[in-house]
């Protein structure tokens, strides 16, 4: 049996709100989607902004109702059996605001347990061992609302844990996160798959991130699944193409040659980095293209393939654009 | 186990924030002081044959207490259902709880009853601090006698806010249109003036409230009288309940299903 089974699962959300005898507009978030997931394994969702994640994540979680397709999670049917996967399951939801911020920490923790039916007598230490792991527990009498950004993020990850749940789901994670607290986060999800043989199911826009941690990847765009496998072998997919990098100051033409594209805008420098595969040849034509159109060219590097080539690849645009 | 968590929760947030508490007395007082004082610059002064006949109780600023307490208890409830929610899905948090597996209607059921309780508190130093301004004549037999009725009408308005939770699960912010049926209720249930005063068929509208019925007893039992007397106000008070209650339920029901499909997702 697998974790997680999905099969040709569908979203349509409406444009209007659905009332007796009006028509409604529909539009397509998830257009069919089918994949598995082993007990045990990390299993990354990546894909740009508005490709279908978060819609996913909450049709597993039994959070949306699908429009079509069918899915198991532990075996489970999510239409069916709500409570029985909602008992199994938690999730670490995008965004800081998931807490009650007027509360504490520990307050936090204890009201979750209650709604999770842990009993009294396990209550106050798994608390405590929740807090400790994520290393809260002296900060447990404090409220929320004067935690860090990156605090609030392990408390809601201690909160996805008050249940022990089989199978995580973490929405997008380190999304605004300090580079000390994305670190603490990978890793310590990467050892709940790895020490508590949990089932995850993660969804980002960071490469390095899903590369970094996901035994298998999931790449989506406009609601499909357009590759799935290993990181390893999806980077098979452009290992024999030159990735060039090519940092851009000022203006950007509107449209970007060959198949470069931009992965990354950064307003208070202005800089832009366009990448793509480019080979020797065809390098001095862009760089002679991007002059006529008077962009100022800061730098240009060959680069080791990563995943954002293999999108790049697959969609001809940058998981940012 | 749930409902004690909610209330818990709500309870800790509320008192947090001294000022809430401070400011929900003060609006409630002088919402109360001002429409005792017009009332009684209209009628001339504090008693009122007029209003012995039509209603058998003639001090006004008891008439007037009595129908706004309850008022203020029974609209709390609905108040719960929309802020309650509404200030979850603000927070994002609504989605959290949603995930559990506790029952929705226990959480918001949850939640209903600690706003139901917060504002017996509040309601009860408005009412005790209305009994000293305007010296009403109070006994403990009056109050136990009255609570049956209070509780009945409570019950009514807690089923009935179920429709409000479910439209604002799905259509998020509701607070105004709720505010209309809580001053809807205000102005039909004869709170601070009586009811036959209206046209006739405003007077046949109104007895669809509970709240019309429900300060009808009290008033009755305030001046004297039995159950006996008020049983046809009382039989109105139950029949109203379930009818109340099934609104309530059919309406949520087919809100959650909306909302399903568009996802409970906050601001």
């Amino acid at each position: 049996m697998y974790a997680i089974e999905v099969n040709n699962l569908k979203k349509y959300y409406p444009k209007k709100i659905p009332f007796p005898f009006r028509k409604v507009e529909w539009i397509e978030a998830v257009k069919g989607i089918s994949f598995k997931v082993k007990k045990g394994e990390l299993f990354g969702f990546l894909g740009p902004n508005g490709a279908g994640k978060t819609t996913t994540i909450k049709m597993l979680t039994t959070l949306l109702e699908p429009t079509d397709g069918s899915a198991r999670i532990l075996g489970y049917d999510i239409r069916e059996n709500t409570r029985e996967i909602r008992r199994r399951i938690n999730l670490v939801a995008e965004g800081e605001r998931t807490l009650y911020w007027r509360l504490s920490g520990y307050e936090n923790l204890k009201y979750f347990a209650r709604i999770y039916y842990v009993s009294k007598e396990e209550e106050r230490e798994r608390i405590e061992s929740l807090l400790k792991l994520v290393g809260l527990w002296e900060k447990r009498n404090d409220l929320v609302m004067n935690y860090s950004r990156g605090m609030k993020q392990r408390l809601a990850i201690a909160k996805a844990l008050v249940n022990d749940p089989k199978v995580l789901f973490l929405d997008e994670p380190t999304l605004g996160l300090d580079v000390q607290s994305s670190i603490f986060v990978r890793e310590f999800v990467r050892k709940l798959v790895d020490e508590q043989g949990k089932t995850v199911l993660l969804t980002t826009h960071y490469m390095a991130e899903a590369e970094q941690l996901c035994d298998r990847i999931a790449i989506i765009d406009h609601g499909k699944i357009i590759a799935l496998d290993t990181p390893d072998n999806l980077k098979k997919l452009v290992m024999n193409e030159d990735a060039v990098e090519i940092r851009l100051k000022g203006n950007v033409p509107e449209e970007t040659p060959w198949r470069l594209a931009i992965v990354e805008r950064d307003m208070e420098s202005n800089v832009t980095v366009l990448r793509g595969p480019v080979d020797e040849e065809e390098l001095s034509k862009v760089v002679e293209w991007l002059v006529r159109r008077k962009a100022k060219i800061i730098s240009v590097e060959q680069k080791e393939p990563t995943l954002e080539d293999v999108f790049i690849r697959l969609t001809g645009r940058g998981l940012r654009d | 186990m749930i409902l004690s968590a909610v209330v818990e929760k709500e309870f800790r947030m509320f008192f947090r924030y001294p000022l809430r508490v401070i400011s929900s007395i003060l609006v409630g007082i002088v919402f109360l002081l001002q429409f005792v004082f017009f009332g009684q610059a209209v009628l001339g002064g504090r008693y009122s044959a007029l209003l012995e006949v039509s209603t058998g109780m003639g001090d006004y600023p008891t008439y007037a207490l009595i129908g706004y307490v309850l008022w203020w208890v029974s609209v709390s409830p609905m108040e719960a259902y929309v802020w309650g929610v509404r200030r979850e899905l603000q927070r994002g948090t609504f989605e959290m709880n949603i995930l559990s597996p506790a029952k929705i209607v226990e959480l918001l059921s949850g939640l209903a009853i600690s706003w139901l309780l917060m504002d017996s508190v509040l309601m009860m130093i408005v009412f005790a601090i209305g009994v000293v301004i305007f010296a009403i004549p109070l006994t403990l037999l009056i109050i136990l006698k009255s609570l049956p009725i209070v509780v009945a009408s409570l019950i009514a308005f807690l089923g009935f806010g179920f429709v409000f939770a479910g439209l604002v699960m799905m259509l998020k912010n509701i607070g105004p249109f709720a505010q209309i049926f809580e001053f809807a209720m205000l102005f039909f249930s004869g709170v601070f003036f009586p009811l036959n005063v209206m046209p006739k068929a405003m007077i046949a509208f109104s007895k669809l409230f509970p709240l019309t019925h429900a300060a009808a007893v009290v008033r009755g039992l305030f001046v004297g009288k039995g159950y006996l007397e008020v049983w046809g106000e009382v039989a109105w008070l139950l029949v109203l309940i379930p009818v109340y209650w099934g609104i309530g339920y059919l309406i949520f029901k087919w809100a959650e299903r909306i909302t399903r499909v568009i996802g409970y997702g906050g601001y």
